[in-house]
């Protein structure tokens, strides 16, 4: 991936994130990255935070009941990185553009501002029987990166529970790189050939990483790790205690994630107070 | 009917939404809504058995699990009637109108004229507060048949004169402005939920009115928490409090986790109560809720 590069991200705000890919990406230092998440928190908000952004599609980006995502906050505040406001018939009629090859795909205009600040995709059609038109132009992805449960040796993944915007993300996508928590023989793929959600044909390359979307959840896998989710949006808030977070968990390697996730997932068990901070 | 004695602010909300949603009806819940699903789903113990809602994020359609669970979380599939993907989904979320007959929306400010805003506080470039974004509320406001508005505070902050970005239309400027200005033929907000009271729109004006506020809130006090002048009917009614039934029905079959009684500050592991993530492949003997007795 080079810098400057347009970059899907999939999942769903607390779901199927592609965190090892996210961790991956931030600890490379790609720069001026234009990034096109899915509705999100810690996914797109780790790369805002890592600094490795100047643009963002934003649909949604929160922490839910956990707050607002902190670096996307400080930034967008600070006029340091640029936001293209959309809503969801702006990013799924932008993908579809691309997806199709369209010029672009027309939406209903409903009244909101979104024209006013982000007239480049937002652009008005004549009213057709009354209704007021928008078009959308494509916005056509280098690289999607997205979270499977499970893929074969030839790239089918499947997604074992939802399947959000991942499969309109990755018709999008030039290139299109799977996260997967396990890799499976192709017999456990044709058991179930219905929840090959992103067939072969459709996917670049696939990266075996267990719990490879912690610390949102992998459908069907595993839990969003609240605790961890929780201790980030703290630290996002302050910029040092970012860094440090960014030390601790990032720029360790993704071996080194695991083994602290593990350890602190065995702590929480066994209710053991010590912390190896 | 027995009023009950105690409830929450979130369980209060429910059972107001729920009383407003109509057998037949079909509506969407967006992610983050456990208010939202609670009042579907009591809805449809209570006297809308056909209503139906979807999980906006899941495409699941009536996941009922007898406890609430986050609209995007895998669990609900096995809880539910169909499952039909986003990307097919979208077509009626983003584009058809008139598909859906009723939202229930969430926002950081909403105005006079019921318009929301998720976007900013202050100037767009240069925001003073840059919250989560529009996603879907934008199109269900303007084509759901009519959507309500669902607070989680009241007060000066989140209910102002004029929101400093429209993300999802309401009756915009006010009086007919919203269907000959924006040529949009539904209704609108029909109400708004705060946790102190309920407020709806003035028939020609379009401004929002105080219909009724909560046990044990007083008048004064909503309008002194209002951030414009609200409209006060003469004759303000007391809001009907829960009936021992709706209390019970929503306890024991529609949240038995309490997610509700607790507020939200509840932990996902408490929320997730005793049934662990599991793999589902084909051959899955799929759980079926127990049925509900009250």
């Amino acid at each position: 991936m080079e810098d400057g590069a347009t970059v899907g991200l999939g999942g769903w705000i607390f779901y199927n994130t592609p965190m090892a890919l996210v961790r991956a990406l931030a600890r490379a230092g790609r720069r001026d990255l234009t990034l096109v998440p899915a509705p999100g928190s810690i996914g797109p908000d780790l790369l805002i935070g890592a600094g490795s952004v100047s643009r963002v599609f934003c649909v949604f980006i929160t922490f839910e009941h956990l707050g607002f995502a902190p670096n996307f906050r400080r930034r967008s505040e600070s006029g340091a990185l640029q936001v293209l406001e959309m809503d969801g018939p702006g990013l799924a009629a932008g993908l579809r553009a691309a997806a199709d090859g369209l010029p672009y795909v027309p939406i209903f205009d409903v009244g909101t501002d979104l024209p006013r600040v982000n007239p480049e995709w937002y652009r008005p059609l004549p009213a057709v029987d009354g209704r007021r038109l928008l078009a959308v132009p494509p916005i056509r992805l280098d690289v999607v990166l997205v979270h499977a449960q499970q893929a074969d040796e030839y790239g089918n993944a499947q997604l074992l529970g939802g399947a959000f915007f991942d499969p309109l993300l990755a018709m999008a996508a030039r290139r299109v790189v799977v996260s997967v928590d396990r890799l499976v023989p192709t017999r456990t793929i044709r058991r179930v050939p219905e929840r090959t959600k992103l067939p072969s044909y459709l996917v670049t390359a696939v990266v075996e990483c267990p719990r490879g979307a912690h610390p949102t959840g992998s459908h069907t896998l595993y839990d969003p790790d609240e605790g961890h989710l929780r201790a980030y949006v703290e630290a996002g808030t302050r910029p040092d205690a970012y860094e440090k977070y960014l030390d601790r968990y990032v720029r360790v390697g993704e071996e080194r994630y695991r083994e602290l996730v593990r350890r602190g997932a065995r702590r929480a068990r066994t209710g053991c107070e010590g912390d190896e901070r | 009917m027995n009023a009950a004695s105690t409830w929450t602010t979130a369980e209060l909300q429910a059972i107001i939404l729920a009383r407003e949603l109509a057998d037949g009806e079909v509506g969407i819940v967006g992610t983050a809504s456990d208010v939202q699903v609670a009042a579907c789903n009591l809805a449809r113990a209570m006297h809308a058995p056909s209503l139906s809602w979807v999980s906006g994020p899941l495409g699941t359609v009536n996941a009922d699990a007898g406890a609430l669970l986050p609209t995007a979380d895998a669990r609900l599939i096995r809880h539910a009637e169909a499952v039909v993907d986003l990307s097919v989904m979208i077509d009626v979320i983003d584009w058809r109108p008139g598909f859906f007959d009723f939202a229930i929306l969430g926002a950081m400010q909403v105005d006079r004229h019921g318009n929301l805003n998720t976007v900013v506080i202050g100037d767009h470039a240069r925001p003073k507060v840059r919250g989560p974004g529009v996603i879907g509320t934008s199109p269900l406001a303007a084509f759901a048949k009519h959507f309500f508005v669902l607070l989680a505070r009241h007060d000066r902050q989140n209910l102002v004169e004029r929101v400093d970005f429209i993300s999802a239309v309401g009756h915009y400027r006010g009086g007919s402005s919203r269907a000959s200005e924006l040529g949009l033929e539904t209704e609108g907000p029909r109400l708004v939920v705060t946790p102190l009271a309920v407020l709806d729109f003035h028939p020609v004006t379009r401004s929002m009115q105080l219909r009724s506020v909560h046990p044990g809130v007083s008048v004064a006090e909503v309008v002194a928490r209002t951030g414009f002048v609200l409209d006060v009917p003469p004759d303000v009614a007391t809001t009907p409090p829960p009936t021992v039934r709706e209390l019970a029905v929503l306890r024991r079959c529609v949240d038995r986790t309490g997610i509700l009684r607790r507020g939200r500050s509840d932990t996902r592991s408490q929320r997730l109560g005793d049934r662990p993530a599991r793999p589902m492949s084909a051959g899955t003997t799929h759980t079926r809720t127990k049925p509900c007795r009250t």
